[in-house]
């Protein structure tokens, strides 16, 4: 998990100052030289935090590449419907048990007699069976590619439901503080005592039989929003509580206590004057929270208590996998490698995000 | 005088290692295979074909170890040696095997007329493995601990007189009024309530394995009674394995083997590949389970000559269920039958099924091979197209269906398969796999509601009345249901009934034309019976000590070293 930026200057409101802000200007100083980039030189004159923060993770060129490496899974995700329909031919759940192809002018099954599928064929049979074939005769890359869009939906979306919940909870109990944040403190601690894949099993295998059904709405057993819904519950106590301790802090600031002066309800202080402030650490969490999140999604479908069949997911197809793990190591291979890709762009990107926007090291005022 | 004593003191040393070497010895003789067998082989003559001892492995612990309440083939294959009923079967294999022949009785029973009344008397001079003699008595005991201890098993012996009664009663000790036993003379009658004609072979039955007439009304797993068999069970270790020791105390009885091996070890090892890859390596001598399709290939490359293959009287098949849109038409049945491609299923199992089209396994009394089968030849490709139109027929397209399956290798793929089968003929379904441990009673539970699923029955005896009670009307429950399609058929229910009271002789005729009718109104969907294997190590006499029963596998009894 991402360290919390600490001494950070975006805690104050106007964000930064700036060397124009006699609040920060340190007399008989040449308000130039308070602000200094990074390494030295030249004054970052009038340059915003959130520039310089753009401007440090630019620098970083490792974290940059890992990026540019999660973008393009997720290019690569999206593009699973075109490699089925115009290259493979085929679907994400479409048996082949009995077909046989040709490769090179020979004839091969796609499933061999004693079940063991084809392995990766490369460009040999025009695109299908890129990867091989799984025990049902499935394509692997289809799945492979179907399966990063659910994973990456169920990663994205519960770290999307974790964060709003994680925010709304942790500005709730640290601006109220008193009972509010002891009811809400000890619901997190209740959730926290749960091992988080115990917990996460048990409501996967309790609702897929028979879904949720909250009156208003009702989700199925098989849909992708109940392994959603499960992760981004559970991971909410993971950001509440550094949200709730910033908030903590925050709430004794001055321009807390100015908007106070000028009348603002608690809840034009919290959303417009605290949140803003918590963005920087929502930003450094966020990255890790999806990288989380993926993970947490792959072993609950490894254990059959996430994304349910037919589906793919990377989990669904590392279970399936493994009970052929000597005669067709390319079940478990292929999405492992995927699924170590992912986590890994994500965590070295957010180690970068949170690099880039603690500016401890960075950027100080100069005496 | 100090460099002399510093060498007298290494070569004492030296000296130290090598006798203490040697009289560690060589441990060949008992390796982690067990022992290596009798002196006549340690004089260096041609290996003895008794003695020894093997080990053999299991994935997980029986169920019980008390012959009341076993019901899995863990615990019968074990006890089966141990206890032995009134009547029990041929050791051999094949059809042999599943010919009934007298036990701890001394003939076949006398049957009355009306086939309500069965009349044996127990052999003279038998004495448990503990050396107490056996009472006629023992038996009705036998049955009393079956029915009191809620076994799974009740249900079979249900049809005596009094059964019902007694069980209501509750008192352990009270009396079954049907059962009338003479420790005298050793008579021993059973009256039945009404004619059964696969009455002998619940008479076969492990649970009826006779017990000591003192054995407590508990679960006696921890520790087992004595009982009458060419072995006794001996250094239970609680869910860790057992032993079965050669009873010295066994006579002679024309058909039942004494024991060839001193000493079966059976253990738990719960992964089938290290048991596989444990035989391979001669640590282990058998495991029930098969090798996983993961290392199928290299054993039968590599290992053909110690592997062997063999059907068992089981089927694999989907149920639908006739209550529930849209099987409750022929015309979607009947497409579901035409559209599952029953090669490819075996490709599923690791090629460890036998396509077929009947509901009877071919082992199994009674059956007749429905030729030709009219969903087409069940080792050819299917029929897609035919299937799309009956289901056109029938207004069916786009129907949503949810297919059960469970979490159980290879239900889970088998069920995925159906699926896309199912959207490929014009439904619209979807797998739903529940935990293997309660999906049965899911699926056996009306309210439910499941529509077609994955389900499949080995024999617990070699008579047809135990796969058709799966199919008979009678059948149907609320809950714990068997008859999972609710088959509900008037002509099928008249048969069994009829077919039920006869000996199976008079009967097999009947068996068979219900087989057909199922087959025919497509009631249910059969595509093959499993197919599981031995695999021995180098030890074992494979050629002439592997004797597979079709009722409980490998038979201990003949198994023996090289």
């Amino acid at each position: 998990m991402a360290a919390l930026p600490a001494g950070s200057l975006f805690f104050e409101k106007p964000l930064m100052a700036t060397s124009s802000d006699p609040a920060t200007t340190i007399p008989d100083q040449d308000p130039s030289e308070i602000l200094t980039e990074p390494g030295g030189g030249k004054p970052a004159a009038g340059t915003g935090p959130w520039r310089l923060a753009g401007r440090r993770l630019r620098r970083n060129k490792v974290a940059l590449a890992f990026g540019a490496l999660f973008v393009l899974l997720v290019l690569v995700a999206l593009s699973a419907p075109l490699f089925a329909n115009h290259v493979a031919d085929t679907g994400p759940n479409t048996n082949h048990l009995s077909d046989v192809i040709t490769i090179d002018g020979e004839q091969k099954n796609v499933v061999e007699f004693d079940g063991v599928p084809i392995g990766p064929q490369g460009l040999a049979a025009d695109g299908r069976f890129v990867l091989g074939a799984d025990r049902n005769g499935r394509d692997v890359m289809v799945r492979l590619l179907y399966g990063a869009r659910n994973s990456l939906f169920i990663g994205i979306t519960a770290s999307i439901i974790t964060a709003v919940l994680a925010v709304f909870l942790g500005l709730l109990a640290g601006y109220f503080r008193g009972w509010v944040d002891a009811v809400i403190s000890r619901g997190l601690d209740i959730l926290w005592a749960f091992p988080v894949l115990l917990l996460g099993i048990a409501l996967g295998v309790s609702l897929s039989l028979g879904g949720l059904d909250l009156g208003i709405f009702s989700i199925e057993g098989n849909s992708l929003w109940i392994p959603t819904l499960i992760i981004g519950l559970v991971g909410i106590v993971y950001l509440a509580r550094p949200i709730r301790g910033q908030v903590l802090s925050l709430r004794e600031k001055e321009f807390v206590e100015a908007a106070r002066a000028q009348g603002a309800s608690d809840w034009r202080i919290m959303f417009k004057e605290l949140l803003p402030n918590l963005l920087s650490t929502i930003l450094v969490f966020f990255p890790v929270l999806v990288a989380n999140a993926v993970s947490l999604e792959a072993a609950l479908s490894f254990l059959g208590a996430g994304v349910q069949p037919p589906e793919p997911s990377w989990g669904t197809m590392l279970g399936e996998g493994i009970d052929l793990l000597i005669s067709a190591p390319h079940l478990t291979i292929v999405p492992g490698a995927m699924l170590t890709l992912t986590v890994l762009s994500l965590n070295v990107f957010g180690d970068g995000v949170r690099d880039a926007l603690d500016p401890r090291a960075k950027v100080r005022l100069e005496h | 005088m100090r460099s002399t004593l510093r060498r007298l003191l290494v070569l004492a040393l030296a000296l130290t290692m090598v006798f203490g070497v040697a009289a560690c010895g060589d441990d060949e003789d008992t390796g982690d295979s067990g022992n290596a067998g009798t002196s006549a082989q340690e004089e260096g003559t041609p290996a003895a074909k008794t003695g020894g001892d093997a080990v053999t492995n299991l994935t997980s612990f029986p169920d019980y170890m008390d012959p009341a309440l076993s019901y899995t083939q863990e615990g019968w294959q074990a006890l089966w040696t141990v206890y032995t009923p009134l009547l029990t079967y041929q050791h051999e294999e094949g059809a042999g095997g599943a010919t009934l022949i007298p036990g701890l009785a001394e003939a076949m029973p006398e049957i009355s007329e009306d086939g309500k009344t069965y009349t044996m008397k127990l052999r003279e001079g038998l004495k448990y493995s503990d050396g107490k003699a056996v009472k006629a008595s023992d038996f009705e005991h036998t049955v009393k601990r079956v029915l009191n201890l809620e076994s799974g098993g009740s249900a079979f012996y249900l049809g005596i007189v009094g059964a019902e009664e007694y069980l209501k009663a509750g008192k352990a000790k009270g009396d079954i009024s049907g059962i009338e036993t003479d420790d005298a003379t050793g008579e021993i009658t059973i009256k039945l309530k009404e004619a059964d004609g696969s009455f002998p072979y619940v008479l076969a039955m492990d649970f009826v394995g006779i017990v000591p007439g003192d054995t407590p009304f508990e679960n006696t797993t921890k520790n087992p009674p004595a009982g009458v068999g060419p072995f006794k069970i001996e250094n239970m270790r609680q869910s860790r394995g057992f032993d079965l020791v050669k009873n010295e105390q066994f006579p002679q009885i024309e058909g039942i083997p004494a024991a060839k091996l001193d000493k079966v070890s059976v253990n738990v090892v719960k992964t089938q590949s290290r048991q596989t890859q444990d035989i391979i390596q001669n640590k282990v001598d058998y495991a029930l389970d098969p090798p996983p399709n993961d290392q199928l290939r290299e054993v039968k490359a590599q290992y053909g000559d110690r592997y062997e293959e063999f059907v068992t009287n089981s089927t694999y098949y989907f149920f639908m269920n006739l209550r529930e849109a849209p099987f409750d038409k022929k015309e979607v049945r009947q497409a579901v039958n035409f559209a599952i491609d029953k090669r490819a299923l075996a490709r599923l199992f690791g090629g460890g099924l036998e396509p077929g089209c009947n509901f009877l396994p071919p082992g199994m009394q009674g059956y007749q091979k429905v030729d030709p089968c009219p969903y087409g030849d069940p080792t050819q490709a299917p029929n897609i197209e035919k299937a799309r139109e009956l289901i056109k027929q029938a207004g069916a397209e786009g129907a949503s269906v949810k297919v059960f399956g469970n979490d159980e290798d290879p239900s889970k793929p088998v069920a995925e398969y159906l699926s896309d089968v199912l959207n490929q003929i014009g439904l619209k379904a979807k797998p739903q796999i529940i935990e293997g441990s309660v999906y049965f009673q899911t699926i056996g539970n009306q309210k439910t509601k499941a529509q077609i699923g994955f389900a499949n029955w080995f024999q617990d005896f070699p008579h047809p009345r135990n796969f058709m009670f799966l199919v008979d009307p009678k059948s149907i429950q609320d809950t714990n249901n068997q008859n999972f399609g609710n088959v509900d058929d008037p002509e099928i229910g008249k048969k069994l009934a009829d077919a039920n009271k006869k000996p199976i002789e008079e009967a097999a005729a009947e068996y068979a034309e219900v087989d057909k009718r199922l087959v025919d109104e497509a009631y249910v969907a059969p595509y093959g019976h499993r197919k599981l294997a031995n695999f021995v190590s180098e030890r074992i006499d494979f050629e002439n000590c592997t004797v597979t029963h079709p009722v409980y596998q490998l038979d201990f009894t003949q198994l023996c070293l090289k």
